[in-house]
Protein backbone atom coordinates (compact mmCIF):
# COMPACT_ATOMS: atom_id res chain seq x y z
CA UNK A 1 0.00 0.00 0.00
CA UNK A 2 1.36 3.38 -0.91
CA UNK A 3 1.34 6.35 1.42
CA UNK A 4 -0.30 9.69 0.86
CA UNK A 5 2.20 11.65 -1.19
CA UNK A 6 3.66 14.69 0.52
CA UNK A 7 2.76 18.06 -0.92
CA UNK A 8 6.06 19.60 -1.99
CA UNK A 9 6.64 23.33 -1.68
CA UNK A 10 6.27 25.29 -4.90
CA UNK A 11 9.52 26.87 -6.12
CA UNK A 12 9.51 30.48 -4.84
CA UNK A 13 9.19 33.49 -7.10
CA UNK A 14 11.98 36.04 -7.52
CA UNK A 15 11.78 39.42 -9.20
CA UNK A 16 11.98 39.34 -12.99
CA UNK A 17 14.38 42.30 -12.73
CA UNK A 18 14.84 45.13 -15.25
CA UNK A 19 16.25 42.95 -18.04
CA UNK A 20 13.44 40.39 -18.48
CA UNK A 21 12.97 41.42 -22.10
CA UNK A 22 16.20 39.60 -23.02
CA UNK A 23 14.58 36.26 -22.24
CA UNK A 24 10.92 36.99 -22.96
CA UNK A 25 10.87 39.56 -25.78
CA UNK A 26 14.39 39.63 -27.28
CA UNK A 27 13.32 40.84 -30.73
CA UNK A 28 11.48 43.76 -29.12
CA UNK A 29 14.81 45.05 -27.71
CA UNK A 30 16.68 44.40 -30.96
CA UNK A 31 18.31 41.10 -30.00
CA UNK A 32 17.70 39.61 -33.40
CA UNK A 33 18.59 36.25 -34.90
CA UNK A 34 18.27 34.14 -31.75
CA UNK A 35 14.52 33.36 -31.73
CA UNK A 36 12.51 33.64 -34.97
CA UNK A 37 9.62 35.38 -33.22
CA UNK A 38 8.79 36.75 -29.79
CA UNK A 39 5.94 34.80 -28.22
CA UNK A 40 2.52 36.38 -27.72
CA UNK A 41 2.87 39.14 -30.31
CA UNK A 42 -0.61 38.26 -31.60
CA UNK A 43 -3.06 36.60 -29.19
CA UNK A 44 -5.31 35.36 -32.03
CA UNK A 45 -3.11 34.98 -35.10
CA UNK A 46 -5.81 33.42 -37.28
CA UNK A 47 -8.51 35.99 -36.62
CA UNK A 48 -9.31 38.97 -38.78
CA UNK A 49 -8.25 42.42 -37.53
CA UNK A 50 -11.72 43.94 -37.94
CA UNK A 51 -12.98 41.78 -35.08
CA UNK A 52 -10.49 43.21 -32.60
CA UNK A 53 -10.97 45.65 -29.76
CA UNK A 54 -8.19 47.85 -28.37
CA UNK A 55 -7.32 47.96 -24.68
CA UNK A 56 -4.97 50.78 -23.79
CA UNK A 57 -3.55 52.08 -20.52
CA UNK A 58 -0.49 52.67 -18.35
CA UNK A 59 0.99 51.13 -15.22
CA UNK A 60 1.70 53.74 -12.51
CA UNK A 61 4.07 53.38 -9.54
CA UNK A 62 3.57 54.95 -6.07
CA UNK A 63 4.88 58.32 -7.34
CA UNK A 64 2.33 58.35 -10.15
CA UNK A 65 5.05 57.70 -12.72
CA UNK A 66 4.03 55.63 -15.76
CA UNK A 67 6.42 52.69 -16.13
CA UNK A 68 7.98 51.31 -19.29
CA UNK A 69 10.57 48.81 -17.98
CA UNK A 70 7.96 46.15 -17.30
CA UNK A 71 6.34 43.19 -19.07
CA UNK A 72 2.60 42.57 -19.34
CA UNK A 73 1.03 39.23 -20.18
CA UNK A 74 -2.62 38.43 -20.83
CA UNK A 75 -4.61 35.21 -21.04
CA UNK A 76 -8.19 35.07 -22.25
CA UNK A 77 -10.96 33.11 -23.95
CA UNK A 78 -12.21 33.70 -27.48
CA UNK A 79 -15.44 35.60 -28.29
CA UNK A 80 -17.47 32.48 -27.39
CA UNK A 81 -15.93 32.15 -23.93
CA UNK A 82 -13.81 29.15 -24.90
CA UNK A 83 -10.20 28.73 -23.72
CA UNK A 84 -7.85 26.93 -26.06
CA UNK A 85 -4.13 26.30 -25.44
CA UNK A 86 -3.13 27.52 -28.93
CA UNK A 87 -4.50 31.06 -28.71
CA UNK A 88 -5.45 33.84 -26.31
CA UNK A 89 -2.00 34.57 -24.86
CA UNK A 90 -0.33 37.96 -25.38
CA UNK A 91 2.87 39.56 -24.16
CA UNK A 92 3.71 43.25 -24.55
CA UNK A 93 5.48 46.29 -23.11
CA UNK A 94 4.36 49.92 -22.83
CA UNK A 95 5.61 52.25 -25.54
CA UNK A 96 8.83 53.91 -24.28
CA UNK A 97 7.70 57.41 -25.38
CA UNK A 98 3.97 57.43 -24.54
CA UNK A 99 4.29 54.88 -21.65
CA UNK A 100 1.03 53.39 -22.89
CA UNK A 101 0.38 49.77 -23.79
CA UNK A 102 -1.99 48.72 -26.55
CA UNK A 103 -3.54 45.27 -26.71
CA UNK A 104 -5.39 44.37 -29.91
CA UNK A 105 -7.50 41.33 -29.25
CA UNK A 106 -10.91 39.65 -29.41
CA UNK A 107 -13.44 40.73 -26.84
CA UNK A 108 -13.84 37.59 -24.68
CA UNK A 109 -17.30 36.05 -24.23
CA UNK A 110 -19.19 34.86 -21.15
CA UNK A 111 -17.38 31.83 -19.74
CA UNK A 112 -18.81 28.61 -18.29
CA UNK A 113 -16.93 28.01 -15.07
CA UNK A 114 -16.00 24.58 -13.64
CA UNK A 115 -18.55 25.04 -10.83
CA UNK A 116 -21.41 25.46 -13.30
CA UNK A 117 -21.63 29.25 -12.81
CA UNK A 118 -21.06 31.83 -15.53
CA UNK A 119 -18.17 34.27 -15.45
CA UNK A 120 -18.53 37.69 -17.05
CA UNK A 121 -16.16 38.39 -19.97
CA UNK A 122 -12.66 39.18 -18.68
CA UNK A 123 -8.96 38.96 -19.41
CA UNK A 124 -6.34 37.80 -16.89
CA UNK A 125 -3.46 40.30 -16.81
CA UNK A 126 -0.07 39.77 -15.17
CA UNK A 127 2.70 42.31 -14.52
CA UNK A 128 6.35 41.39 -14.02
CA UNK A 129 9.11 43.91 -13.34
CA UNK A 130 12.01 45.12 -11.27
CA UNK A 131 10.78 45.87 -7.75
CA UNK A 132 8.07 43.19 -7.86
CA UNK A 133 9.26 40.15 -5.91
CA UNK A 134 6.32 38.22 -7.37
CA UNK A 135 4.42 38.64 -10.61
CA UNK A 136 1.15 40.54 -9.96
CA UNK A 137 -2.15 39.31 -11.35
CA UNK A 138 -5.39 41.16 -11.94
CA UNK A 139 -8.41 40.94 -14.28
CA UNK A 140 -9.81 43.25 -16.93
CA UNK A 141 -13.63 43.30 -17.06
CA UNK A 142 -15.54 45.55 -19.50
CA UNK A 143 -17.82 48.49 -18.89
CA UNK A 144 -21.20 47.81 -20.49
CA UNK A 145 -21.21 44.06 -19.77
CA UNK A 146 -23.43 42.43 -17.15
CA UNK A 147 -21.09 42.17 -14.16
CA UNK A 148 -23.68 41.27 -11.52
CA UNK A 149 -23.27 37.50 -11.30
CA UNK A 150 -19.53 37.08 -11.73
CA UNK A 151 -18.06 34.84 -8.97
CA UNK A 152 -14.70 36.65 -8.71
CA UNK A 153 -16.27 40.12 -8.62
CA UNK A 154 -18.63 38.91 -5.87
CA UNK A 155 -15.68 37.60 -3.84
CA UNK A 156 -13.80 40.87 -4.35
CA UNK A 157 -16.84 42.89 -3.23
CA UNK A 158 -16.82 40.99 0.08
CA UNK A 159 -13.46 42.51 1.01
CA UNK A 160 -13.41 45.82 -0.96
CA UNK A 161 -16.17 48.37 -1.39
CA UNK A 162 -14.98 49.49 -4.75
CA UNK A 163 -14.10 46.99 -7.47
CA UNK A 164 -14.06 49.53 -10.29
CA UNK A 165 -10.28 49.11 -10.69
CA UNK A 166 -11.08 45.76 -12.34
CA UNK A 167 -13.34 47.29 -15.01
CA UNK A 168 -12.00 48.81 -18.24
CA UNK A 169 -13.76 52.02 -19.29
CA UNK A 170 -15.24 52.25 -22.73
CA UNK A 171 -13.74 55.40 -24.25
CA UNK A 172 -14.80 54.88 -27.86
CA UNK A 173 -16.34 52.27 -30.13
CA UNK A 174 -14.24 49.10 -29.49
CA UNK A 175 -11.66 51.04 -27.44
CA UNK A 176 -11.24 50.49 -23.70
CA UNK A 177 -9.02 52.22 -21.11
CA UNK A 178 -7.47 50.15 -18.33
CA UNK A 179 -4.94 52.01 -16.15
CA UNK A 180 -3.17 50.08 -13.39
CA UNK A 181 -2.09 51.68 -10.11
CA UNK A 182 0.48 49.70 -8.12
CA UNK A 183 -0.03 51.88 -5.00
CA UNK A 184 -1.97 54.82 -3.61
CA UNK A 185 -5.64 55.86 -3.32
CA UNK A 186 -6.46 54.21 -6.61
CA UNK A 187 -4.45 51.02 -5.99
CA UNK A 188 -5.65 48.28 -8.34
CA UNK A 189 -7.07 45.09 -6.84
CA UNK A 190 -4.56 42.26 -7.29
CA UNK A 191 -5.43 38.59 -7.12
CA UNK A 192 -3.87 35.58 -5.41
CA UNK A 193 -4.57 33.32 -8.38
CA UNK B 1 -7.71 21.24 -19.02
CA UNK B 2 -6.73 20.18 -15.50
CA UNK B 3 -8.56 20.41 -12.16
CA UNK B 4 -8.49 23.35 -9.78
CA UNK B 5 -5.06 24.36 -8.49
CA UNK B 6 -4.20 23.87 -4.85
CA UNK B 7 -3.93 27.07 -2.87
CA UNK B 8 -0.61 28.87 -3.07
CA UNK B 9 1.35 28.90 0.22
CA UNK B 10 2.52 32.52 0.33
CA UNK B 11 4.91 31.77 3.23
CA UNK B 12 7.26 30.00 0.82
CA UNK B 13 7.29 33.05 -1.51
CA UNK B 14 9.02 36.44 -1.17
CA UNK B 15 7.32 39.37 0.54
CA UNK B 16 6.23 42.02 -1.93
CA UNK B 17 6.93 44.86 0.51
CA UNK B 18 10.58 44.37 1.40
CA UNK B 19 12.32 47.69 2.18
CA UNK B 20 15.85 46.16 1.96
CA UNK B 21 15.09 45.85 -1.76
CA UNK B 22 14.60 49.52 -2.54
CA UNK B 23 12.87 49.09 -5.90
CA UNK B 24 9.98 47.40 -4.08
CA UNK B 25 9.13 50.61 -2.17
CA UNK B 26 7.27 52.35 -4.99
CA UNK B 27 6.06 49.25 -6.81
CA UNK B 28 4.78 46.70 -4.29
CA UNK B 29 1.02 47.07 -3.69
CA UNK B 30 0.04 47.78 -0.06
CA UNK B 31 -3.30 45.98 0.04
CA UNK B 32 -3.70 42.25 0.51
CA UNK B 33 -4.34 40.20 -2.61
CA UNK B 34 -7.84 38.79 -3.04
CA UNK B 35 -7.96 35.00 -2.65
CA UNK B 36 -10.52 32.88 -4.47
CA UNK B 37 -10.88 29.30 -5.67
CA UNK B 38 -9.46 28.89 -9.14
CA UNK B 39 -11.78 29.27 -12.11
CA UNK B 40 -11.49 28.00 -15.66
CA UNK B 41 -9.41 31.14 -16.36
CA UNK B 42 -6.46 30.20 -14.14
CA UNK B 43 -6.79 26.46 -14.74
CA UNK B 44 -6.36 26.83 -18.49
CA UNK B 45 -3.28 28.33 -20.08
CA UNK B 46 -1.24 28.60 -23.26
CA UNK B 47 0.69 25.51 -24.30
CA UNK B 48 3.66 25.91 -26.61
CA UNK B 49 4.56 23.55 -29.40
CA UNK B 50 8.13 22.29 -29.83
CA UNK B 51 8.04 23.57 -33.41
CA UNK B 52 8.62 27.13 -32.09
CA UNK B 53 12.13 26.09 -31.04
CA UNK B 54 15.23 26.53 -33.15
CA UNK B 55 18.10 24.04 -32.90
CA UNK B 56 20.30 26.30 -30.79
CA UNK B 57 17.62 27.85 -28.59
CA UNK B 58 18.98 26.07 -25.49
CA UNK B 59 22.67 26.54 -26.33
CA UNK B 60 23.54 30.10 -25.28
CA UNK B 61 27.20 29.55 -26.22
CA UNK B 62 26.25 29.21 -29.90
CA UNK B 63 22.89 30.93 -30.45
CA UNK B 64 24.42 34.43 -30.80
CA UNK B 65 28.01 33.59 -31.76
CA UNK B 66 29.52 35.23 -34.84
CA UNK B 67 31.75 33.15 -37.13
CA UNK B 68 31.71 30.30 -34.58
CA UNK B 69 33.61 32.33 -31.99
CA UNK B 70 32.60 31.17 -28.52
CA UNK B 71 31.62 33.68 -25.84
CA UNK B 72 34.18 34.37 -23.10
CA UNK B 73 33.86 32.46 -19.82
CA UNK B 74 33.32 29.00 -18.39
CA UNK B 75 30.98 26.84 -20.41
CA UNK B 76 28.52 25.09 -18.11
CA UNK B 77 25.44 22.86 -18.27
CA UNK B 78 22.32 23.81 -16.33
CA UNK B 79 19.77 21.00 -16.15
CA UNK B 80 16.97 19.57 -14.05
CA UNK B 81 13.33 18.59 -14.05
CA UNK B 82 10.02 20.37 -13.79
CA UNK B 83 7.39 18.63 -11.71
CA UNK B 84 4.26 19.54 -9.76
CA UNK B 85 3.81 19.56 -5.99
CA UNK B 86 3.05 15.82 -6.03
CA UNK B 87 6.31 15.04 -7.89
CA UNK B 88 4.56 14.33 -11.20
CA UNK B 89 6.90 15.39 -14.03
CA UNK B 90 5.47 18.08 -16.33
CA UNK B 91 5.99 17.44 -20.01
CA UNK B 92 5.75 20.30 -22.49
CA UNK B 93 6.58 23.09 -20.01
CA UNK B 94 8.21 26.12 -21.65
CA UNK B 95 11.31 27.48 -19.88
CA UNK B 96 12.81 30.80 -20.93
CA UNK B 97 16.06 31.97 -19.34
CA UNK B 98 18.09 35.19 -19.39
CA UNK B 99 21.37 36.13 -17.76
CA UNK B 100 24.42 38.39 -17.68
CA UNK B 101 27.60 37.42 -19.52
CA UNK B 102 30.81 36.26 -17.81
CA UNK B 103 31.67 39.89 -16.93
CA UNK B 104 28.28 40.50 -15.29
CA UNK B 105 26.87 42.60 -18.17
CA UNK B 106 23.43 42.22 -19.76
CA UNK B 107 22.82 42.88 -23.44
CA UNK B 108 20.14 45.47 -22.57
CA UNK B 109 19.84 49.23 -23.13
CA UNK B 110 18.96 49.74 -19.45
CA UNK B 111 22.11 48.06 -18.09
CA UNK B 112 24.38 50.88 -16.92
CA UNK B 113 27.09 48.55 -15.57
CA UNK B 114 30.47 49.50 -17.13
CA UNK B 115 31.54 45.86 -17.71
CA UNK B 116 32.02 44.89 -21.39
CA UNK B 117 29.38 43.39 -23.68
CA UNK B 118 30.37 40.07 -25.24
CA UNK B 119 29.57 40.31 -28.97
CA UNK B 120 29.04 36.55 -29.09
CA UNK B 121 26.62 36.29 -26.19
CA UNK B 122 22.99 37.44 -26.03
CA UNK B 123 22.11 35.67 -22.78
CA UNK B 124 18.72 34.24 -23.77
CA UNK B 125 17.62 30.65 -24.20
CA UNK B 126 14.49 28.54 -24.16
CA UNK B 127 13.46 24.91 -24.00
CA UNK B 128 10.33 22.75 -23.78
CA UNK B 129 10.52 19.87 -21.29
CA UNK B 130 10.59 16.22 -22.43
CA UNK B 131 8.21 13.47 -21.25
CA UNK B 132 10.08 13.12 -17.96
CA UNK B 133 9.93 16.88 -17.31
CA UNK B 134 13.64 17.15 -18.16
CA UNK B 135 15.36 20.29 -19.44
CA UNK B 136 18.93 21.29 -20.25
CA UNK B 137 20.80 24.45 -21.21
CA UNK B 138 24.39 24.94 -22.30
CA UNK B 139 25.59 28.37 -21.31
CA UNK B 140 28.37 30.52 -19.81
CA UNK B 141 28.79 30.95 -16.06
CA UNK B 142 27.22 34.39 -15.42
CA UNK B 143 29.32 36.91 -13.50
CA UNK B 144 28.09 38.70 -10.36
CA UNK B 145 27.28 42.38 -10.94
CA UNK B 146 26.92 45.64 -9.01
CA UNK B 147 23.62 47.52 -8.81
CA UNK B 148 22.25 50.53 -6.98
CA UNK B 149 20.25 49.54 -3.89
CA UNK B 150 21.25 50.73 -0.39
CA UNK B 151 24.34 52.15 -2.06
CA UNK B 152 26.17 49.87 -4.47
CA UNK B 153 25.52 46.20 -3.77
CA UNK B 154 26.42 43.04 -5.66
CA UNK B 155 24.02 40.44 -6.98
CA UNK B 156 25.16 36.84 -6.57
CA UNK B 157 25.66 34.91 -9.82
CA UNK B 158 22.23 33.94 -11.13
CA UNK B 159 20.12 32.92 -14.09
CA UNK B 160 16.55 34.24 -14.48
CA UNK B 161 13.89 31.60 -15.25
CA UNK B 162 10.37 32.04 -16.64
CA UNK B 163 8.20 28.90 -16.70
CA UNK B 164 4.81 28.04 -18.23
CA UNK B 165 3.19 24.78 -17.09
CA UNK B 166 -0.28 23.77 -18.30
CA UNK B 167 -2.26 26.39 -16.37
CA UNK B 168 -1.77 30.13 -16.22
CA UNK B 169 -2.03 29.70 -12.43
CA UNK B 170 1.19 27.63 -12.54
CA UNK B 171 3.13 30.46 -14.16
CA UNK B 172 6.43 31.10 -12.36
CA UNK B 173 9.23 33.66 -12.69
CA UNK B 174 12.26 33.04 -10.50
CA UNK B 175 16.07 33.04 -10.31
CA UNK B 176 18.56 30.21 -9.94
CA UNK B 177 21.70 30.71 -7.82
CA UNK B 178 24.96 28.73 -7.67
CA UNK B 179 26.06 26.50 -4.80
CA UNK B 180 28.84 28.07 -2.74
CA UNK B 181 28.42 31.67 -3.94
CA UNK B 182 29.31 33.88 -0.92
CA UNK B 183 27.05 36.71 -2.19
CA UNK B 184 23.82 34.72 -1.75
CA UNK B 185 23.45 35.25 2.00
CA UNK B 186 23.44 39.04 1.87
CA UNK B 187 21.21 39.39 -1.20
CA UNK B 188 17.98 41.25 -0.32
CA UNK B 189 16.09 39.62 -3.18
CA UNK B 190 16.94 36.16 -1.81
CA UNK B 191 16.23 37.34 1.74
CA UNK B 192 12.77 38.63 0.79
CA UNK B 193 11.78 34.93 1.11
CA UNK B 194 11.15 34.38 4.84
CA UNK B 195 11.32 30.58 4.71
CA UNK B 196 14.87 29.20 4.91
CA UNK B 197 14.10 25.93 3.10
CA UNK B 198 12.38 27.83 0.28
CA UNK B 199 15.45 30.05 -0.07
CA UNK B 200 17.75 27.03 -0.30
CA UNK B 201 15.58 25.53 -3.04
CA UNK B 202 16.74 28.30 -5.41
CA UNK B 203 20.41 27.28 -5.12
CA UNK B 204 21.50 24.85 -7.82
CA UNK B 205 23.94 22.11 -6.88
CA UNK B 206 27.16 21.14 -8.63
CA UNK B 207 26.62 17.73 -10.20
CA UNK B 208 29.94 15.93 -10.39
CA UNK B 209 28.56 12.80 -12.09
CA UNK B 210 27.68 14.91 -15.10
CA UNK B 211 31.12 16.51 -14.93
CA UNK B 212 32.77 13.12 -15.42
CA UNK B 213 30.92 12.31 -18.62
CA UNK B 214 30.56 15.76 -20.22
CA UNK B 215 33.80 17.43 -19.07
CA UNK B 216 31.72 20.48 -18.24
CA UNK B 217 30.75 21.87 -14.86
CA UNK B 218 27.08 20.98 -14.48
CA UNK B 219 24.51 22.52 -12.18
CA UNK B 220 21.22 20.83 -11.27
CA UNK B 221 18.15 22.96 -10.61
CA UNK B 222 14.78 21.26 -10.14
CA UNK B 223 11.62 23.35 -10.32
CA UNK B 224 8.28 22.62 -8.68
CA UNK B 225 5.09 24.18 -10.08
CA UNK B 226 1.71 24.19 -8.37
CA UNK B 227 -0.23 20.92 -8.16
CA UNK B 228 -3.91 20.39 -8.83
CA UNK B 229 -6.74 19.02 -6.71
CA UNK B 230 -7.09 16.18 -9.18
CA UNK B 231 -3.70 14.73 -8.34
CA UNK B 232 -4.30 15.51 -4.68
CA UNK B 233 -7.45 13.38 -4.62
CA UNK B 234 -5.89 10.62 -6.71
CA UNK B 235 -3.02 10.39 -4.30
CA UNK B 236 -5.31 10.47 -1.32
CA UNK B 237 -7.36 7.59 -2.66
CA UNK B 238 -4.18 5.55 -3.02
CA UNK B 239 -3.34 6.15 0.59
CA UNK B 240 -6.70 5.04 1.99
FE1 LIG C 1 19.74 39.68 -12.98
Amino acid sequence: MSDIKTVLDETPFQTAGPFLHIGCLPNAINIEGVFDNDLGVKPFANQHNDKFITITGSVFDGDGKALDDIMLETWQSDENGVYSPESGFARFVPNSLTKKFNLYTLKPGFINNIDGKTQSPHILLSISSRGLNMTLNTRIYFEGDDLNNDPLLSTAKNSRNDVSSLVAKKIDEDIYLFDIFLQGDKETIFLDI
Amino acid sequence: MVEALIKRNLKTHPQLNFPDYKSSLLRAPKNKKISFSSTSTEISGPVFNKNILGKLDNDLTLNFSKNNILPVGHKIIVFGTISDQFANPIEGALIEIWQANAAGKYLHHNDSNTAPIDPNFAGCGRYITSSKGYYEFITIQPGPYPYQNRGIEWRPMHIHFSVFGKSFGQRLITQMYFEGDPLINSCPMVNSIPDEKAKQSLISTLDTSRYNTQKLLSYKFDIILRGTNQTFFENRKEGL
